[in-house]
């Protein structure tokens, strides 16, 4: 037994000393973003805010978007109460989300690219690269939990306890456990490592779909669910410490099927089976188009599904929103005497999620273009007469393209489901949703523009895209609640955009941040044409 | 002189695709054996197998005496391995992977690795991202020929090395040889097996269709003879066990069987020698036989 494991210690020095710098990045990264809100929120504080923010978070919308909570009464929404429902589930998914792609990147991805062979020639157990990541990566969590644990306790805030710093540094660092383990799970079924970060992500986005509907209606059977558990910790709350143990038997259970499963597999194969493929091309392939299309099927599709996956369950809380506005007369005044319904103003929040997360699609194919060149598998190409010209607007096109079917689907999702769930005499119909869901499509553009811009002058800063995208959406996401200065939330560009149907559409703003992107992915050919390729890089 | 690996019967199949069919062949004490056969014949799948990295489907796999799943452990401590494509962590610089694999071995001779790094002109401080081919298949030559180990496994470690440095490889072999080290090397460089095995293994679509030592291999083909006679030089061509006759004025180049070689010669006697050359088979004729056959 111990052999599987053999010099596991070694290598996991070695994974410590390649990612100091990564995980420094990480647990800073992660650590002040789930702590840093904490100043924006006592400012909400004053006054009676609480409260009222207490009433809207009782929306079932804004229960899917963010979890529930268990405080019964609005005079029981302390800060730290508010805190926990506001960011644990969001941060606890990013956890997960980094611990999976960080597992897969050291297990299977290194698998494919053949660097686990040589190791494995040496007197390395079988098995002990993947021990090493996994005890990197609780590692990470445990500093990450605790590093979070002592900022939060160290405002001094009342309502922060110590117990409930912890416990909520503790839940973060244990989604990230989760998934870990879930994407250990996934390396070894999956016929390679870009199948087996898909079907992890995959997980993981259904669990949060699954979620969003048992924290609306069942509460208790959202505690069959993984994802669940990050947050049904209630810190500074209820301070349970159960889902946490669930979680860690459920890691210890899925890291154990892994361990058994990669025991008994051939290096480089998963168990899922590979299907043979054509003997010639089709015609669908022969062209520098098709062959991007090609590349990048999979991905495009899988994200269309998640689209509108995302959009319909967002949209089918939309009746409930009635029923809710009719049970509350604070928010019933609220709502009417502004004049808008609260359906279009919750359009205008929705719409902010998707659209942050359509804008990934573009950006992830305009990176793609990278990573071939890279990979050298362009080598060939560049020998050809196809010109990088050709090479960087078809991609940057096929992007944009992409990234405007993504806005329609996921629009299309979100209308489609909430004229089901209003029914007739419904204050908006699905032309509403189409147009006030293209009305931030520029800022799409504008994203696929910064990464076309990295692309051509500064390729390896195409990742910082998504952690510029990531803060502007959380800057946009808690604006409501916080309300910025004008100056802070117009460091992320959604802000600039009015948000339909709410507020009207703004044609110079539209046009202002269309004519941006596409100036920037100007600027990204300019230095892609001039640029060295990373050849043997 | 005992057997450090034996291989018998072995299968392995990925999927519908039947990589071995029956590959049985060994290496003694001492030894250098070629493993040789064309492209995609089973070579690196056989080698993954004894490495345990792969998990046969049927037959035996030992090296010194041990499984070679079951106790890849035990047997990993006592070999070293160069895989025919070697990858490396970008970030880290050619000496430190060295050092590195050094250590995973369980220790080396620091000055061994020293010299061969000069030996192989190797730049240890540049970071493994920027390293060609050649350079990268250094790293883990150096790393393997740095430590003491029983058997080697080489797959196609030269492939992209410049000649100079082929001749060093070459010198660093024939001293493992002398030292009773074992090594099985596979490789598409024919002269360097030729120089080097003291047996050949080739293998075709996943059997071993031929082993044994050059000199037995050479029997089975033919040797070829250059000869210039006086008299008229085709009528050599109807001779038995002349092959592939070809003449040029007086002068006729052909293959001939082994046994019949007398024969030939009394004919080519009574026309008058005026000069003969008979080159032994290569290598590259043998293998290209079975190409064909």
């Amino acid at each position: 037994m111990r052999e599987r494991f053999a010099r596991w210690d070694v290598l996991f020095v070695q994974l410590l000393r390649r990612d100091w710098k990564k995980i420094l990045f990480w647990v800073l990264g992660v650590g002040l973003f789930s702590t840093g809100f904490v100043p924006a929120f006592e400012e909400i504080g004053k006054g009676q805010g609480f409260r009222a923010l207490y009433e809207t978070m009782q929306n079932p919308a804004m229960i899917a978007i963010v979890g529930p909570t268990p405080v019964d009464r609005a005079e029981d929404y302390t800060l730290g109460a508010m805190y926990a429902h506001e960011m644990l589930l969001f941060c606890g998914l990013l956890a997960m989300i980094l611990s999976a792609l960080h597992v897969i990147g050291h297990t299977r991805r290194e698998e494919d690219l053949g660097l686990m062979e040589l190791v494995r020639s040496f007197p390395v157990g079988r098995q002990a690269a993947s021990l090493a990541v996994m005890a990197e990566t609780v590692l990470i969590n445990a500093i990450l939990a605790l590093a979070i644990g002592g900022m939060l306790a160290g405002y001094g805030e009342p309502s922060l306890s110590a117990e409930g710093s912890l416990l909520f540094g503790a839940s973060i660092g244990m989604g990230g456990v989760l998934g870990a383990a879930v994407a250990l799970l996934m390396a070894q079924v999956m016929p390679a490592s870009s199948a087996a970060t898909g079907a992890s992500l995959g997980i993981i986005g259904a669990l949060f779909l699954v979620r969003a509907g048992t924290d609306m209606t069942h509460e208790s059977l959202s505690m069959l669910n993984p994802l669940g558990w990050t947050y049904l910790t209630y810190p500074f709350t209820e301070n349970h410490g159960v889902p946490l143990a669930f979680a860690a038997i459920f890691s210890f259970l899925a890291v154990a099927a892994a361990f058994a499963l990669e025991g008994r597999r051939d290096l480089g194969a998963g168990f899922l089976p590979e299907k043979p493929g054509r003997v010639a091309a089709g015609r669908s392939l022969l062209s520098v188009h098709g062959l991007f299309l090609r590349l990048n099927r999979g991905v495009i599709l899988a994200w269309m599904i998640a689209f509108f996956a995302i959009g319909a369950s967002y949209g089918s809380i939309y009746g409930d929103m009635q029923t809710f506005l009719e049970s509350n007369e604070i928010l019933r005044q609220m709502f009417t005497a502004a004049g808008v319904s609260i359906e279009a103003s919750f359009t205008g929040v929705i719409l902010l999620v998707t659209t942050s997360l359509v804008a990934i699609l573009p950006v992830a194919l305009v990176n793609r273009l990278f990573t071939e060149e890279v990979r050298l598998r362009l080598s060939q190409v560049f020998a050809t007469k196809v010109t990088r010209t050709r090479l960087y607007w078809t991609n940057v096109i096929l992007a944009v393209l992409a990234g405007a079917a993504g806005t329609a689907v996921s629009a299309g999702g979100l209308g489609a489901a909430a004229a089901a769930a209003m029914g007739e005499g419904a204050p908006l119909d699905i032309g509403d949703f189409f147009a006030a869901a293209f009305n931030f499509f520029p800022a799409v553009l504008f994203f696929a523009g910064l990464a076309a811009l990295a692309l051509g002058w500064s390729p390896r800063l195409g990742r910082a895209v998504y952690l510029y995208l990531a803060y502007s959406f959380a800057i946009n996401y808690f604006d409501g609640v916080a309300n910025f200065p004008e100056w802070f939330s117009g460091t992320a560009v959604q802000s600039w955009i009015p948000r339909m149907p709410a507020e009207p559409f703004d044609g110079a703003v539209f046009a202002a941040v269309t004519a941006i992107g596409a100036a920037l992915m100007v600027l990204g050919y300019a230095g892609y044409r001039r640029r060295d390729m990373a050849e043997g890089g | 002189m005992s057997e450090i690996v034996i291989v018998r019967g072995l299968q392995k199949s990925f999927g519908r695709v039947k990589a071995l069919q029956d590959v049985t062949f060994s290496v003694g004490e001492g030894e250098v054996v070629g493993f040789i056969g064309p492209n995609g014949a089973g070579k690196s799948t056989t080698i993954r197998i004894l490495l345990g990295i792969l998990r046969r489907d049927a037959g035996e796999a030992r090296i010194f005496g041990r499984d070679v799943w079951k106790d890849s452990l035990e047997i990993h401590r006592r070999i070293s391995y160069v895989p025919g494509d070697v990858a490396l962590w970008g970030n880290l610089t050619g000496g430190e992977i060295i050092d590195l694999f050094i250590n995973l071995h369980g220790g080396g001779d620091r000055r061994k690795r020293d010299f061969l790094i000069r030996r192989f002109e190797l730049d240890p401080g540049k970071k493994a991202k920027s390293y060609s081919k050649g350079n990268r298949q250094k790293v883990a030559l150096i790393a393997a020929l740095s430590v003491e180990s029983d058997l080697y496994i080489l797959d196609e470690p030269t492939s992209g090395l410049d000649p100079l440095m082929e001749a060093v490889f070459q010198d660093e072999v024939r001293k493992l040889k002398e030292a009773g080290k074992s090594v099985l090397l596979s490789s598409h460089i024919l002269s360097e097996v030729e120089r080097l095995a003291d047996r050949v293994v080739i293998i075709r679509q996943g059997r071993v269709v031929e082993t044994g030592t050059l000199e037995e291999l050479r029997h089975l083909t033919r040797t070829t003879i250059r000869l210039a006679v006086e008299g008229d030089v085709r009528g050599l061509a109807a001779v038995r066990g002349v092959h592939d006759f070809r003449a040029e004025r007086n002068q006729a180049t052909f293959s001939a069987d082994r046994e019949h070689i007398h024969h030939i010669l009394s004919e080519a006697l009574k026309l008058g020698i005026r000069n003969i050359e008979a080159v032994p088979p290569a290598l590259e004729d043998l293998f290209m036989r079975h190409y064909e056959s």
